[in-house]
C-alpha cells in the first residue's frame, strides 16, 4: 500500500529522482550527530523539505531513519515535523515504526507538557497493531498527567452523547436523571451537540409514550432556530431531521407550520422537503392557509416545484373532510393554462373523483373546459380520457373528444394511454350508445392491429365481451363500484421506524435506512458472523476466506440501491401465469388486462387484477393448477465451490424477487443461521453462505436439477430474512429459467415449512 | 472523517488534507464537481466509496468525505468551524489568500482534526499554539530566514478551566462591546398580508479584558425570546431560573448567544407592487413607504425582483433613488438607499413583453435589503449588564441593528 501517487509529477518541486532523495540522506545523516550551532536551523530546513514532498504525494520514506535519528533534540518545531512525517509512514512500514517507539515513549517523559501531549499523540496515531501494547504505560501515566484537560470538549460530547443514546436506562427515575442533566445542550451553539442530544432525549422516552410526546415540544424550538440560523448547508441537515419528525408526528407540528414556507430564495431540495412538511402538518384548522400557500407556489418558476406543490394541495385534498376550498384551488390551476399545472391538476381531479364522486359536478364543468390539445404528458391525458369515459353523461362533447383522441390513435406513443381510451371509450358506449358505436368500432379495430400486447387483448376481451352481449360486457368493464377511502403510501411505515431508529446517522439525510446505502464493511446490523468481518482485507486471506465474504464483496449493487430492488422487483413478475400484482394503473376501475399463457406474454409490464366482480374468478382462478408444470427433479449431491457461485452469481440476472411471510414459529426458531440451514438441506436446497445477527439474516442458497449436464441447471437464491417483521426477501437466479416457477414454489413451500 | 480538500470556484483542487491512514484518492472532487454542476448539491451526498460533506464560503467549497456512518451535523458544523477558523486567521476566505498561506491553513487542519475525529477548534486555544500570520511575523521570517509560526509554549487555555480563554490576558484599557444584530424574515402576500414576520437575532460581543472576568447581562423583557442558543461560556442554571446570562468571555470576538422571536406585528416599512398585464403590455407600480416608524432611519434600502423571462424590455422610472439591472442575470434592482420621511418612493413604468405573450404568466416575487441603525426590531432590550472578579471598571458599548435578510413580498 504505498503512500498517496504523485498527482501532480510536473511540479516544479519535485525532487529530479533518486538524487534528490539520496543527496537528503546524506546532509540528515551528517547533522544527526552533528552538536554544532545553528544546526537546528538547518535541520528545519531539511524537514520543511521532506514534509513538503510528503504532502504533494511523494514517497520520502527511504529517509525514515535518518529522520528518526535527527529528532534527538529539544525543539519542539522539529519534533512536531518529525511525529507528522513518522505519522504518515509509520503505518505502511511497521518495521521502521518499531524504531520510533523508543523516542516517542521517552518524549512522553519529557518535561515540556506540550512535548508530553504531542509524543502521546503521535504514539497513539501510529496504529500498528503490535505496537499498541507499548501504549498502554504511556496512556496511563497521560492519565495522570498533571496538565489534563478538565472537560469535554464539543465534539467529544457529542461521542458521549451517541454513547449515552444507547444506554438503557434502569427505572423511569434514571431516564430522568439524564435527561435533567443533558437539558442545558439543547441549546449549545454546535447543532452536533443539540442533534446528538435529541437522538438521546427521544432513544430514553422511547418506551413512555406520553413522556415522549412531550420530548417532542421540548425539542421544536431548539431546532426550528437551528434551521433559520444556521448557514444553508446546516439548515439542510437539520431540516432532514426535522421532517423525519414531523412525518412521524405531524400533529405536533401543526401549529408551526409557518416554519414551512418556502423562501424564495431556498434550493429546491429544500422546497422540496418543506412541501411535504407543509403537506403532513396539514389539518382542519390550519388547511386554508396551507393551500393558499401552495397555490402560490404553483405559478413558481422551477417547474418541479410548482408540480410537487400542486401534488401536495391534491395530497391535502385527499387527507381532509372538507375539501371545498380545495377544490375551487384545483379548478383555478387548470384556468392557469399551463401545460404542467394541467397535466398535474388534472391527475389530482381525477383522483380526488375517485375517492369524492360528490364533486364531480363541479370538477367536470371546468375540466369539460380544458382543451385537450393542452394535454401532453401520458398520465394526464390517461386521467382526461378516465374522466371523460367516467363523466360521459355530464360532458356534453365527450363523444367528440374521443373521437379526436380516436382518430389520432396511431400517433399516440403511450400504451397507457392507449388502454385507458379503449376503456373511456368502451364506457361512454354504455352511456350514450348511439354517438359513441361508430368511435367504439375504430378503437376496437386499432386495438386490436396495436403492436401492444396489452392493448391488443385488452381489444380482444371487450370484443369478445361485447359479443357477448353488451350488458355483460358494461357488467366487466363498467362495474357500480366504491369510492376510494385510502390511497396507498409509498414509503412503507416499517422503512420511516428504520430511519427513525437511526436519528442523527445519515439515513436520515438520505431519507432511507442505512442497510440500503451502507455497504458491508460498514453495516451495522447487517454484519455478517464476527469472524468474517474481523477479516478485514480480502486480499489477504484468499486461502481462509469464507465463501459469504466473497459473494457478498461482489453482491454491492443488489444491497446499495434498494430503488432499483424495488423496481426489478416491478417489473420482474416472473412472465409466468401464477403471479398476481395489484394493477399498476389504478385507473382501470379494477379492470386489468387479462393476459393470455405465458408463452405468449413476453412483455414485463403485463399486469394482472383480478376482481370478483368480474365474474371471471373461475376462469382466472388458479392458473397454476391448469397448466402443466415442467418437472422438476433436485440434485441430492450438488457440487457448487464459493468461487464458481460468485462467478454465476455476477453474471446471472434477477430473474425473480419475491416476499414471503414467515410463520411465527419459523421466527422463533431462527436464533442464527444453522438452523435453517439444516432445515433447507433436508429439501436438497444447500447454503454456500450464510450470516447475520437477529433480526437480520442474509443466505445464499443453492440448488441444481439432477441429471444437468456439468455446470448447468444451477439456481441461485440470494434470501433476506428479517426475524422481527417476519418477513423474507428472496432473489432468484438461474441458468434454466423454464424452471424457475417450480423451483421457487420448491423453495417457499420449504421456507415455509420451516420450524413447523 | 477521512479528508478534506479546498476547491476553487473553478473546481481545482487548492489544499489537499488526509487524517487517516488510508488516503482518498482525489479523483472524489473531480466526481463531485461533475455533480456540482448547477451549483445545487444538498450539502451531504453519498458518492459511490464515500459520504460527501460539503459548504461553500465565498466560492470556495470545502469539501470532507467520509467513508463511514456518522452524524450529519457533526460533519457540517466542523466544516463551518474550518471555514470561521480560516476566515478569521487570514481575515477572509480567497483563493490568493488560501495560496499564500498553505502553510497555515495546513497546520491548522492538522490541529483541528486528529485521526478523522475534531479535536482542537476553538479560536483562542489554535491562536495560542498557530501564531496567525501578519506583517511582523512575515517580515521576521524574510529578515531572519526561518522563524516558526508554531508557539514553543503549551496553550495556557488548554490546562485553564476555561478552555476558550487563557488565564494570563492582560489589557491597558479594558474594554467590551455588546453588538445586538437582528435578521427580519419576512413574507408578505400578495394580498398585501403578513404571512411570516419573524426575528433572528445575534448577540456578537467583543470583550477585551483583562485577568477571568465573570460578565452578567439582564434583559428587560425577556419573555419576548421564543428560543435561545448559547456559547459554551454561558452557564445555564442562571438563565433557567431567573433568564440571566452569566459566563466568563473568550477573549477577542464571539456569538454569545442567538435567539428567535416569533410572530411579530410590525413591520416598518409597506411595499405595494402592482404588476398589470394585457396586451403584451405590462403596467408596474411599486410604492414604498414607512408605516410603523422605528425612530431610526432606514438606510441601504434596496429593492430586487426577477425580470419574468418573458419580459423582452422595460421602461421604468423611480421618483427617488435609481434603477439598474444586471445583464446577465435578468434582474432589476431599484436602489433607495436612506428612505425619506417626506415622501413614499415610487417606481412606475412598463414592461414590454416578448412577441406573442399577451400577459405575465410568472409575477415575480419582491426581496427588499434595509438596515436600521440604533433599534432590535424584536423588542428586545438589554437592562444592564456587570463585570465581576475583576478589580477595573471597564469601558462598555451597546449597539443594535436590524436587517432585512429575508424580507419577501410576493405579486
Amino acid at each position: 500500500m504505498p503512500p498517496p501517487p504523485p498527482h501532480r509529477p510536473t511540479s516544479t518541486s519535485t525532487p529530479s529522482g533518486k538524487g534528490e532523495l539520496a543527496e537528503l540522506k546524506t546532509q540528515l545523516r551528517q547533522l544527526a550527530g552533528s552538536r554544532a550551532p545553528g544546526v537546528e536551523d538547518l535541520k528545519r530546513e531539511l524537514y520543511k523539505k521532506v514534509i513538503s514532498y510528503m504532502t504533494i504525494g511523494i514517497d520520502v520514506s527511504p529517509l525514515f531513519s535518518e529522520m528518526v535519528m535527527c529528532s534527538a533534540t529539544s525543539d519542539v518545531v522539529l519534533k512536531k515535523m518529525c511525529y507528522l512525517y513518522v505519522g504518515n509512514y509509520a503505518r505502511v512500514h511497521p518495521d521502521l515504526a518499531l524504531l520510533t517507539i523508543n523516542f516517542l515513549q521517552k518524549d512522553c517523559q519529557d518535561e515540556y507538557p506540550m512535548i508530553r501531549g504531542l509524543a502521546l499523540r503521535s504514539l497513539c496515531s501510529l496504529r500498528v497493531q503490535n505496537l499498541v501494547e507499548y501504549l498502554v504505560g504511556p496512556l496511563r501515566s497521560g492519565l495522570k498527567d498533571t496538565h489534563g484537560i478538565k472537560d469535554f470538549s464539543e465534539w467529544a460530547q457529542c461521542l458521549v452523547l451517541e454513547m449515552v443514546a444507547k444506554y438503557v436506562p434502569e427505572d423511569p427515575n434514571e431516564t430522568f436523571d439524564i435527561m435533567n442533566l443533558l437539558e442545558d445542550r439543547l441549546q449549545h451553539a454546535n447543532s452536533a451537540v443539540v442533534l446528538a442530544t435529541i437522538k438521546v432525549f427521544l432513544n430514553l422516552t422511547m418506551s413512555m409514550a406520553d413522556v415522549h410526546q412531550q420530548v417532542y415540544e421540548r425539542i421544536k424550538a431548539p431546532l426550528m432556530t437551528l434551521v433559520s440560523s444556521g448557514s444553508p448547508e446546516q439548515s439542510y441537515a437539520v431540516l432532514c431531521h426535522l421532517h423525519l419528525l414531523v412525518m412521524r408526528a405531524p400533529v405536533l407540528f401543526s401549529s408551526d407550520y409557518k416554519h414551512f414556507y418556502c423562501r424564495y430564495s431556498d434550493p429546491s431540495y429544500i422546497k422540496k422537503l418543506k412541501l411535504e412538511m407543509l403537506t403532513a402538518v396539514a389539518n382542519e384548522n390550519n388547511t386554508y392557509e396551507i393551500v393558499t400557500e401552495l397555490s402560490e407556489y404553483a405559478a413558481n418558476v422551477d417547474v418541479a416545484i410548482a408540480r410537487e406543490s400542486i401534488r401536495a394541495v391534491g395530497k391535502i385534498a385527499l387527507q381532509q373532510y372538507d375539501v371545498n376550498a380545495i377544490v375551487d384551488r384545483l379548478l383555478q390551476f387548470l384556468e392557469m393554462e399551463k401545460d404542467y399545472v394541467t397535466a398535474e391538476t388534472l391527475v389530482l381531479v381525477k383522483d380526488l373523483l375517485r375517492k369524492y364522486p360528490q364533486w364531480s359536478q363541479d370538477c367536470i364543468a371546468v375540466v369539460g373546459n380544458v382543451s385537450s390539445k393542452h394535454v401532453q404528458e401520458p398520465k394526464a391525458k390517461a386521467a382526461l380520457l378516465w374522466m371523460l369515459g367516467e363523466y360521459a353523461l355530464e360532458m356534453p362533447d365527450a363523444p367528440y373528444v374521443l373521437e379526436g383522441f380516436v382518430e389520432s390513435w396511431a400517433e399516440e406513443e403511450s400504451p397507457e394511454v392507449r388502454l385507458e381510451l379503449l376503456t373511456a371509450v368502451a364506457k361512454c358506449f354504455f352511456r350514450r350508445a348511439p354517438e359513441t358505436q361508430k368511435i367504439l368500432g375504430a378503437a376496437l379495430a386499432a386495438a386490436l392491429s396495436d403492436a401492444h400486447q396489452d392493448v391488443h387483448d385488452r381489444g380482444l376481451l371487450y370484443y369478445r365481451l361485447l359479443q357477448h352481449g353488451v350488458e355483460t360486457a358494461e357488467r366487466v368493464i363498467n362495474p357500480p363500484k366504491q369510492a376510494v377511502s385510502v390511497f396507498a403510501d409509498t414509503q412503507s411505515s416499517e422503512i420511516k421506524d428504520r430511519i427513525f431508529d437511526e436519528f442523527n446517522t445519515l439515513a436520515v439525510v438520505y431519507q432511507q435506512p442505512s442497510y440500503m446505502f451502507l455497504d458491508k464493511e460498514h453495516r451495522g446490523a447487517f454484519e455478517f458472523s464476527d469472524d468474517t468481518s474481523t477479516n478485514a482485507s480480502v486480499t489477504e486471506s484468499s486461502e481462509t476466506m469464507l465463501a459469504s465474504q466473497s459473494v457478498d464483496a461482489n453482491d454491492n449493487d443488489l444491497l446499495l440501491s434498494a430503488s432499483e430492488k424495488e423496481d426489478t422487483r416491478g417489473n420482474l413478475v416472473s412472465n409466468g401465469s401464477s403471479s398476481y400484482v395489484a394493477p399498476s394503473n389504478s385507473l382501470i376501475d379494477g379492470l386489468g388486462s387479462f393476459t393470455v399463457p405465458p408463452a405468449a406474454s413476453s412483455l414485463p409490464t403485463a399486469s394482472f387484477a383480478i376482481d370478483d366482480l368480474l365474474g371471471l374468478s373461475l376462469s382466472t382462478n388458479s392458473p397454476e393448477s391448469t397448466l402443466a408444470q415442467p418437472s422438476l427433479v433436485l440434485n441430492a449431491k450438488p457440487a457448487l465451490n464459493p468461487g464458481a457461485f460468485q462467478q454465476k452469481w455476477r453474471q446471472l440476472p434477477v430473474a425473480s424477487t419475491e416476499d414471503y411471510g414467515l410463520s411465527s414459529q419459523a421466527a422463533a426458531n431462527l436464533t442464527g443461521p444453522q438452523p435453517l440451514l439444516k432445515h433447507m438441506q433436508t429439501h436438497l436446497i444447500h447454503c454456500i453462505a450464510s450470516g447475520g445477527q437477529a433480526p437480520n439474516f442474509k443466505f445464499f442458497f443453492f440448488a441444481q436439477k439432477s441429471n444437468a449436464s456439468t455446470g448447468l441447471g444451477y439456481f441461485l437464491v440470494e434470501c433476506i430474512i428479517n426475524v422481527t417483521a417476519r418477513k423474507c426477501t428472496v432473489n432468484y437466479k438461474t441458468d434454466e429459467s423454464d424452471l424457475l416457477e417450480s423451483f421457487a414454489a420448491v423453495f417457499k413451500s420449504a421456507i415455509l415449512n420451516f420450524g413447523v | 472523517m477521512n479528508c478534506m480538500f479546498l476547491l476553487s470556484d473553478n473546481g481545482e483542487v487548492m489544499l489537499e488534507k488526509q487524517w487517516m491512514g488510508q488516503p482518498v484518492d482525489r479523483s472524489i472532487c473531480s466526481w463531485f464537481w461533475a455533480q456540482n454542476d448547477s451549483r445545487k448539491v444538498p450539502s451531504v451526498i453519498a458518492s459511490p466509496t464515500y459520504y460527501v460533506f460539503h459548504i461553500v464560503r465565498e466560492g470556495i467549497t470545502f469539501l470532507a468525505c467520509s467513508k463511514t456512518e456518522m452524524p450529519p451535523l457533526l460533519g457540517i458544523e466542523f466544516l463551518c468551524k474550518v471555514a470561521d477558523v480560516i476566515s478569521e486567521y487570514l481575515g477572509g476566505i480567497t483563493e490568493d489568500l488560501i495560496k499564500d498561506n498553505f502553510v497555515i491553513v495546513y497546520q491548522l487542519l492538522d490541529e483541528m482534526m486528529d485521526n478523522g475525529f475534531p479535536l482542537t477548534t476553538e479560536i483562542n486555544t489554535l491562536k495560542d499554539m498557530i501564531a496567525p500570520p501578519n506583517i511582523v511575523s512575515r517580515m521576521l521570517s524574510v529578515v531572519t530566514g526561518g522563524s516558526s509560526n508554531m508557539n514553543t509554549v503549551l496553550p495556557i487555555a488548554t490546562t485553564s478551566n476555561w478552555p476558550w480563554r487563557s488565564t494570563d490576558v492582560k489589557y491597558s484599557n479594558n474594554e467590551v462591546y455588546f453588538d445586538l444584530v437582528e435578521e427580519m424574515d419576512v413574507i408578505v402576500n400578495r394580498d398585501g398580508f403578513l404571512i411570516k414576520y419573524e426575528v433572528y437575532g445575534e448577540i456578537r460581543v467583543i470583550a477585551r479584558l483583562s485577568g477571568v472576568p465573570e460578565l452578567t447581562m439582564t434583559f428587560a423583557n425577556p419573555s419576548i425570546i421564543n428560543d435561545v442558543s448559547f456559547h459554551p461560556c454561558v452557564q445555564f442554571r442562571p438563565w433557567e431560573t431567573h433568564q440571566q446570562l452569566t459566563f466568563v468571555p473568550p477573549d477577542g470576538e464571539f456569538k454569545l448567544m442567538s435567539y428567535r422571536v416569533k410572530k411579530l406585528k410590525n413591520t416598518p416599512i409597506y411595499v405595494k407592487p402592482q404588476f398589470s398585464s394585457t396586451g403584451g403590455l405590462c403596467r408596474v407600480s411599486i410604492l414604498v413607504g414607512i408605516r410603523n416608524d422605528p425612530g431610526k432611519q432606514i438606510d441601504y434600502t434596496t429593492l430586487e425582483f426577477p425580470l419574468p423571462s418573458s419580459v423582452a424590455s422595460w421602461d421604468l422610472t423611480a421618483n427617488h433613488g435609481n434603477i439598474s439591472s444586471s445583464p446577465g442575470s435578468k434582474t432589476l434592482t431599484w436602489t433607495i438607499g436612506k428612505m425619506p420621511k417626506d415622501k413614499s418612493p415610487c417606481l412606475s413604468g412598463t414592461m414590454h413583453l416578448e412577441k406573442g405573450m399577451d400577459h405575465l404568466e410568472e409575477f415575480p416575487t419582491l426581496l427588499v435589503k434595509f438596515k436600521i441603525m440604533g433599534i432590535a426590531m424584536s423588542g428586545l432590550r438589554i437592562d444592564r449588564t456587570d463585570v465581576r472578579n475583576v478589580t477595573y471598571s471597564p469601558h462598555k458599548g451597546f449597539r443594535a441593528v436590524s436587517k432585512a435578510a429575508n424580507y419577501e413580498i410576493r405579486t
